[in-house]
């Protein structure tokens, strides 16, 4: 598979889980499609919808947000926060007719290294059957 | 000066997008900014189009501005200079705008050449989108005898509508031009050279289109000076004032949607102006019995004039946005032409030229100051 | 409840009711529409009883949201003389939404409300709207909705106001010779405690208040059936937005959009030439000024859940796109969403201020 046939995913992975999962994913050599383009926050809760939103309306793919299980957040509740913000985006999506299967919220922790390749690949998957975000050739944006 | 004059049969806008298809095919340029009819068609856009494909689509000169050229041009290099060669296709007014913007450290002008086009003025922006049919039809017309009507009071009032004061580098003029007759002006040497390279050689004499021009320009100047005149007396004083903003809801649109009030944050929408305490809401209303809110609508209007009236080049953006339908760029036109005339100063109209109130002269506007002693 | 009648107009039954709170001192001023010139209106602060004369509180027009000018007028500090707020229902849910946001202050503002009929779009005031007015009290009597109503107020649900600490009821009514004005609350009661008059035991005319819900139901299922948002997709948004001239009136018209400097004027939305070159290489072309369609979607996600459907947005768009109606029908979604009417209640916490730990399990994984 060539890399340009491959989705692009923007990934924001928490520092304090996500993004530790997905180094011990690299450092124990796990397989992944390399469709995904990471961006460390701080914290799941520091994404801004309006993030994803841009991202989609670039023309990625697939927008993932990630970040530590309910009740692990490095800042007590900031995920929980998240999840009422995506809750929020997925619905405006939704009721746009804009294809809010390209973004999704997953939790992944700093031992989950295998959970970290799963996601990316049944995202990347998932992604490759809707074909690419055709808004990445819309001019009147 | 010297031009090419050209026959098209299918109009002044499938002229202008032959010139325009061989420029970027010989690569003259890397990308052309230029107005294009939305996909719902109701209404225009500024497209920056590097795809030579897409010309096809754009409305080089269009019945209506919904968005000063300018503002457009503005978005594009305000943080600094575009690597790309650029051509702007704009009425006079906005190329205008935008040599004011960069007067003032908002347009970048380096790698942007513009193409200005005789203009017949504009339609109201609202009359546009109701009945885009009816004035499309309409604009035929205005196109052919280049006599408008339902025109934009601004457009009616405007004496620069060709390539008079307007600073551009290839002008397309029309006015005046028997049947079909375009004329291709360059306004350098070296857009005589761009031009040559697509075999457009500008040798022929530009009389018509002159004579054309003139004539236009007197009629122009008649609206002009009727409008101002009575003007003058509506606008003058306080109560005058009030009555004429009457309609006025302060709602500052006018103000976001100008070229030239380029200020990320207006000064009347900032916290001096917005983020005041109740007690002084309070003894305000009490000094006059009772207060209107939003506050300060007169104070908004005088102080963006203020501001930006020695800059205004009157293209009408203000009162096509106006939800009131408040003859806002009316006005403006008037106070800034008599700002203007003061410091004998055309805005836009010479990239060098610096703006009056940026600059000063140590002897000068004597007539304005009181320097005698007092007794 | 409680309630005082005053065989008025309900204009002068308001400006009898608020002289005599300025008689006995009660309060030192008053917030609501006033005349300006022949054919004008505009929301005034009034301290000179003298002045009341001008006030037209039911004048079917809303040239601006008052929770946003009230929200001006409280933003640093409350007001420290009482004043008596004379507003309508959506105005006041604004207010509330925006003191949940630490952008208005309630200390000191008496409420009074009508059940509400609606307004008339504010450029109907260039041509004055006097001779719109027998219309209007005549539907009001008869429990019609006005075609050429706002929109927002053709289908708006929400148009008793609940939190206000007077009533005047309205809406069914004849109106020609006598005024109810029922006293809600504890506050209320307070303020009139002394007022002389006839108080009468009375309470809202439920039943024409339900026939009017369900009629204005019926029609905002009709007009949010028409605009059939789920299908835009980005085609239908660059559609429907097309013509928008990014002139961001309607952001500066909602009152919920408080933000001194929008997120979209600021730094954060201003493109070097390099990134909007890339994006041209990328589409082709590029619409200038860009951002329109994130501007919009951005602005819903940022006000999707406290939109008080007052349909300001609507109002002031100089290019008449349907803002109102997108917005609205996407906001309602939100708001059941997360089970929230804004400015239903001033104790109820905006959703996305608070969580629960265990919700929306569905869009997780
Ligand atoms: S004030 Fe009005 S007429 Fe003058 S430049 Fe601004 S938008 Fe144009
Ligand atoms: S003149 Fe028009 S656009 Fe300007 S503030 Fe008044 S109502 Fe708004
Ligand atoms: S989005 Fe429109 S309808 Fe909703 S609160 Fe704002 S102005 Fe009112
Ligand atoms: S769109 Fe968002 S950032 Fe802009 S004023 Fe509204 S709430 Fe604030
Ligand atoms: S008011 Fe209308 S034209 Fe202006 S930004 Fe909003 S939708 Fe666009
Ligand atoms: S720190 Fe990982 S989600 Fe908050």
């Amino acid at each position: 598979m060539t890399e340009d046939s491959l989705p692009r995913i923007v990934g924001f992975l928490c520092k304090w889980c996500s993004y530790a999962g997905a180094d011990l994913a690299g450092v124990s050599r796990l397989k992944m499609p390399a469709s995904l383009v990471p961006i460390r926050v701080m914290c799941s809760s520091r994404v801004n919808p309006l993030f994803v939103l841009k991202a989609f309306l670039s023309g990625a793919d697939g927008i993932l947000v990630t970040g530590c299980h309910p009740g692990d957040c490095h800042y007590q509740d900031g995920n929980y926060y998240t999840r009422r913000r995506f809750a929020l985006t997925q619905k405006i999506f939704k009721e746009l007719g804009l294809e809010a299967d390209r973004i999704r919220l997953s939790w992944i922790s700093a031992s989950e290294g295998k959970r970290f390749v799963d996601v990316v690949t049944e995202f990347t998957e998932n992604l490759k059957t809707m074909g690419k975000n055709s808004i990445k050739a819309e001019i009147f944006l | 000066m010297k031009g090419k004059i050209i026959t098209s049969q299918n109009g002044l806008n499938q002229a202008i997008k032959g010139i325009l298809k061989s420029l970027l095919e010989k690569g003259l340029f890397d990308a052309i900014l230029v107005p294009t009819r939305v996909p719902s068609g109701e209404s225009f856009v500024y497209l920056l189009i590097k795809d030579k494909n897409l010309i096809e689509s754009c409305t080089p000169l269009p019945p209506i501005m919904p968005i000063q050229g300018a503002r457009a041009l503005r978005e594009l290099t305000r943080l600094g200079k575009t690597s790309l060669k650029i051509l702007c296709v704009m009425r006079p007014c906005e190329v205008r705008a935008s040599v004011e913007l960069s007067k003032l450290k908002q347009v970048n002008l380096e790698n942007i050449s513009f193409m200005s086009i005789d203009c017949p003025g504009a339609f109201i922006l609202k009359d546009y989108i109701n009945d885009p049919e009816k004035f499309d039809k309409l604009y035929q017309n205005t196109l052919k005898d280049w006599e408008g009507e339902n025109i934009r009071p601004s457009c009616n009032i405007c004496v620069r509508f060709s390539h008079q004061d307007t600073p551009a580098d290839i002008h397309i003029g029309k006015i005046g031009m028997k049947e079909n007759g375009v004329i291709i002006v360059p306004l350098s040497t070296q857009s005589n050279e761009l031009l040559s390279k697509i075999d457009i050689e500008c040798t022929q004499e530009t009389t018509e289109w002159q004579t054309g021009i003139k004539e236009k320009l007197q009629k122009k100047a008649e609206n002009r000076n009727k409008a101002f005149s009575e003007l003058k007396g509506n606008v003058s004083g306080m109560e005058n004032l009030n009555n004429f903003f009457s309609n006025c809801i302060n709602c500052h649109n006018c103000m976001r949607v100008c070229p030239i009030c380029y200020c990320r944050q207006c000064f009347f929408d900032s916290s001096d102006e917005v983020r005041i305490a109740a007690e002084n809401y309070f003894s305000r209303a009490q000094n006059k019995g009772g207060i209107k809110f939003p506050t300060d609508m007169i104070f908004f209007h005088l102080g963006r004039m203020s501001h930006m009236g020695i800059s205004c080049i009157g293209c009408g953006a203000c009162e096509d946005a106006c939800p009131m339908d408040v003859p806002i760029a009316q006005v403006f036109e008037f106070m800034a032409d008599e700002l203007q005339k003061m410091f004998n100063y055309i805005p836009g109209r010479d990239r060098e030229e610096q703006i009056p109130v940026l600059i000063y002269k140590e002897d000068e506007l004597h007539e304005y100051e009181d320097m005698e002693d007092l007794k | 409840m409680k309630a005082l009648k005053i065989s008025k107009l309900p204009d002068d039954a308001i400006r009898e009711l608020l002289l005599s709170l300025f008689e006995r001192k009660k309060i030192g001023g008053v917030f609501a529409l006033a005349k300006t010139n022949t054919h004008n209106y505009a929301y005034a602060l009034i301290t000179n009883k003298e002045l009341l004369k001008n006030i037209t509180p039911t004048i079917p027009l809303m040239p601006a949201n008052a929770g946003k000018l009230l929200s001006r007028l409280t933003m640093i500090e409350p007001v420290s003389t009482p004043i008596a707020v004379v507003v309508r229902p959506c105005e006041l849910r604004a207010l509330f939404e925006l003191v949940k946001l630490e952008q208005a202050k309630l200390d000191n503002l008496l409420f009074v409300s009508f059940t509400c009929s609606g307004v008339y779009p504010t450029r109907f005031m260039i041509d004055g709207i006097e001779n719109k007015l027998k219309a209007y009290w005549e539907n009001i009597r008869t429990g019609q909705i006005l075609q050429d109503l706002r929109e927002s107020c053709r289908i708006c649900e929400n148009f008793v106001p609940d939190n206000a600490d007077i009533i005047l009821t309205l809406m069914g009514k004849d109106n020609s010779n006598e005024s109810i004005l029922l006293i809600k609350t504890e506050k209320g009661k307070n303020f009139l405690e002394d007022k002389s008059g006839q108080l009468i035991e009375a309470d809202l005319e439920l039943k024409k208040i339900e026939n009017m819900r369900s009629k204005r139901i019926d029609e905002k299922k009709r007009v949010f059936a028409d605009l059939k948002t789920e299908d835009f997709g980005i085609k239908g948004l660059t559609e429907i937005f097309g013509r928008c001239i990014n002139c961001h009136a309607c952001s500066k018209a909602c009152p919920v959009c408080y933000c001194k400097l929008c997120y979209f004027e600021s730094s954060e939305s201003e493109y070097s030439s390099s990134t909007l070159e890339k994006e041209l290489n990328k589409r082709g072309a590029v619409r200038l000024p860009t951002d329109t369609v994130f501007y919009h979607v951005g602005r819903l996600i940022h006000v999707g859940i406290t939109c008080v459907g007052c349909g300001m947005c609507s109002d002031a768009c100089p290019t008449s796109i349907p803002v109102f109606t997108i917005f609205n029908k996407t906001a309602e979604h939100v708001q059941q969403l997360f089970d929230y009417i804004p400015g239903r209640k001033i104790d109820e916490q905006i959703p996305l201020s608070t969580f629960n730990k265990k919700e929306f399990e569905e869009v997780e994984d």
